[in-house]
């Protein structure tokens, strides 16, 4: 509306800047220490973590839990998704409404519950021993098993969300119009569903990827040392070692994943628009 | 047969997602000394014990204290930010908009640990200074998000009509523009109080003894209470933060904004 570029500028100024100078610039030479070493500029902080084998098997739990979260919320998600669309519009605005709660609420505590439930004297524990399946209470917590079910508690309203909004967009006649022409629910799923809304679960997908492997919360709580993901081998780095370098690599790697899966779902929105 | 099907995985779902708060809250109204569901009997004790720890009701008052000034300082960068995207030709829209986004981008806890680095420690800035810059920056990408949203439901053609009957482009902004996102902006303070108040990679290396905000020091007390009492004030943080949401979509239909 405008065409006043300085005016714009100016408005632009306080944001930029303080963004620019009080988050980015910091960050920026955190990344730069991970390559710098006495004798200069090299890789050598990223090979040696890469080939250091509690590295690699922190790094390789992260991405499995990242996979897994996402793939075990888009089979729940499709479910909810589905159910939820097809409700009467007052239904699915209140149901859409008690998924964003949760997302609301202090992620500590959302955590802290799985404590009481999956602990030595928890809930999981009393009725596994009650109908007889242990006699021994299993060690729940601090296992991959608590960090997965944490995880995906934490993140599975982002994929319902996505899917409930990507499936609102579907034309409703469609699922009708197969089914009279023969078409069997699987069909229908994979030929028509999955395909109309593929955005959706692609956001769905990254926004929980991304908030799985960088969660700190959960591993820290419901994992502890035994389980380490990224982050929270990178604050065991710094506050038993001090070791910079290492914490550095971690944050390059953790940007870089950040950035190739915002810049996909930044490429989905904006061809939307476009068309 | 497929209803039936849909609904129960509907209400697995909900059982997953809101189940455990039932179960805390059961645990922290507990008359008993440990932390168990079912509760050994029923009582309000730990509710009130909670607010009886000094150490708590200090991390809570610099918790809200830092949600609000930092969410303040977030919206008064960022309307003006929003108002620039969507009216101005601004040059270098895209770059601007990456860099203003970037909190969004690199996870929290490394931005608290370059902020120790290379401005608490270097700079000697105080660590509460440190965590406002912190958590401002981590809000600022949403109070852009929010105010653009309500922005580009706002027509450009009454501002575009105050000014040509001769109001100054400020002052179109201040009469016509302002008071029609009021209701944006307070749900973008909303939603960044909510983010700030419940942040806690950022201020992870950026407490200490002294200085804690309410979610970390209810971490570190995890390792070591195993009493009701974190339960009841888990409780307690949730059921403010469901009056909050439920109040901002009564009164300004908060889940259009998220």
């Amino acid at each position: 509306m405008f065409a006043d570029r300085r005016i714009g500028l100016m408005l632009m100024m306080p944001a930029m800047f303080f963004v620019g100078i009080a988050f980015l610039l910091p960050v920026l030479i955190l990344l730069a220490e991970g390559l710098r070493t006495s004798e200069g500029w090299s890789l050598a902080r990223y090979t040696s973590f890469f080939s250091d084998s509690l590295s690699q098997e922190v790094m390789l739990r992260t991405l499995r839990l990242g996979f897994g979260v996402t793939l075990a919320s888009a089979i729940i998600g499709y479910g909810v998704a589905l159910t939820i669309a097809n409700a009467s519009p007052l239904t699915r605005s209140r149901m859409t409404a008690l998924f964003i709660l949760p997302l609301m609420i202090s992620p500590v505590a959302r955590t802290y519950a799985w404590i009481v439930l999956l602990g030595r004297t928890g809930l999981i524990n009393k009725v596994l021993i009650g109908i007889g399946l242990t006699e021994e209470p299993l060690r729940l917590l601090f296992s991959e098993t608590a960090v997965f079910i944490g995880l995906l508690q934490l993140f599975l309203p982002l994929m319902v969300l996505s899917l409930t909004s990507a499936l609102e967009n579907m034309p409703s006649d469609i699922i009708p119009a197969a089914r009279i022409l023969g078409a069997n629910w699987l069909t229908i799923f994979f030929r028509l569903i999955l395909p109309l809304t593929r955005e959706g679960l692609i956001i769905g997908g990254t926004l929980v990827f991304t908030g799985a492997v960088t969660a700190y919360i959960t591993p820290a709580v419901l994992g502890g040392s035994k389980v380490l993901m990224l982050e929270t081998l990178l604050y065991q780095r710094i506050s038993v070692a001090n070791d910079v370098a290492t914490a550095s690599v971690i944050a390059a790697i953790l940007i870089g994943m950040s950035i190739v899966t915002h810049s996909l779902i930044r490429r989905l929105t904006s061809g939307k628009r476009s068309s | 047969m497929m209803r039936l099907s849909g609904f129960s995985i509907l209400a697995l779902a909900m059982l997953f997602l809101l189940g455990p708060f039932f179960i805390i809250a059961a645990a922290g109204l507990s008359a008993g000394d440990l932390l168990v569901f079912p509760p050994q009997g029923l009582s309000l004790r730990w509710f009130v014990a909670i607010l009886d720890i000094e150490r708590f009701r200090v991390s809570f008052l610099l918790s809200m204290e830092l949600a609000i000034i930092s969410t303040g300082l977030s919206l008064l960068m960022g309307v003006p930010a929003a108002y620039a995207l969507a009216r101005y030709d601004v040059p270098f829209r895209e770059a601007m908009r990456t860099i203003i986004t970037s909190p969004v981008i690199v996870p929290a806890i490394i931005a608290g640990l370059a902020l120790l680095r290379y401005a608490v420690i270097p700079l000697g800035l105080p660590v509460i200074s440190a965590l406002i810059l912190g958590h401002t920056a981590l809000v600022a990408p949403y109070a852009v998000r929010v105010v653009s949203v309500s922005l580009t439901h706002l027509r450009v053609d009454v501002e575009e009509a105050a000014i040509l009957l001769g109001a100054t482009r400020s002052g179109a902004f201040f009469r016509i523009v302002l008071p029609n996102i009021k209701n944006g902006m307070m749900a973008a303070f909303i939603l960044g109080f909510i983010t700030s108040f419940n942040q806690v990679p950022v201020s992870l290396f950026l407490t200490g003894p002294g200085i804690s905000t309410l979610p970390i020091d209810m971490l570190g007390a995890m390792e070591f209470v195993y009493d009701p009492s974190i339960a009841a004030l888990s409780t307690l943080l949730a059921l403010m933060t469901i009056l909050i949401v439920l109040l901002a979509e009564r009164l300004l239909g908060l889940s259009r904004y998220v």
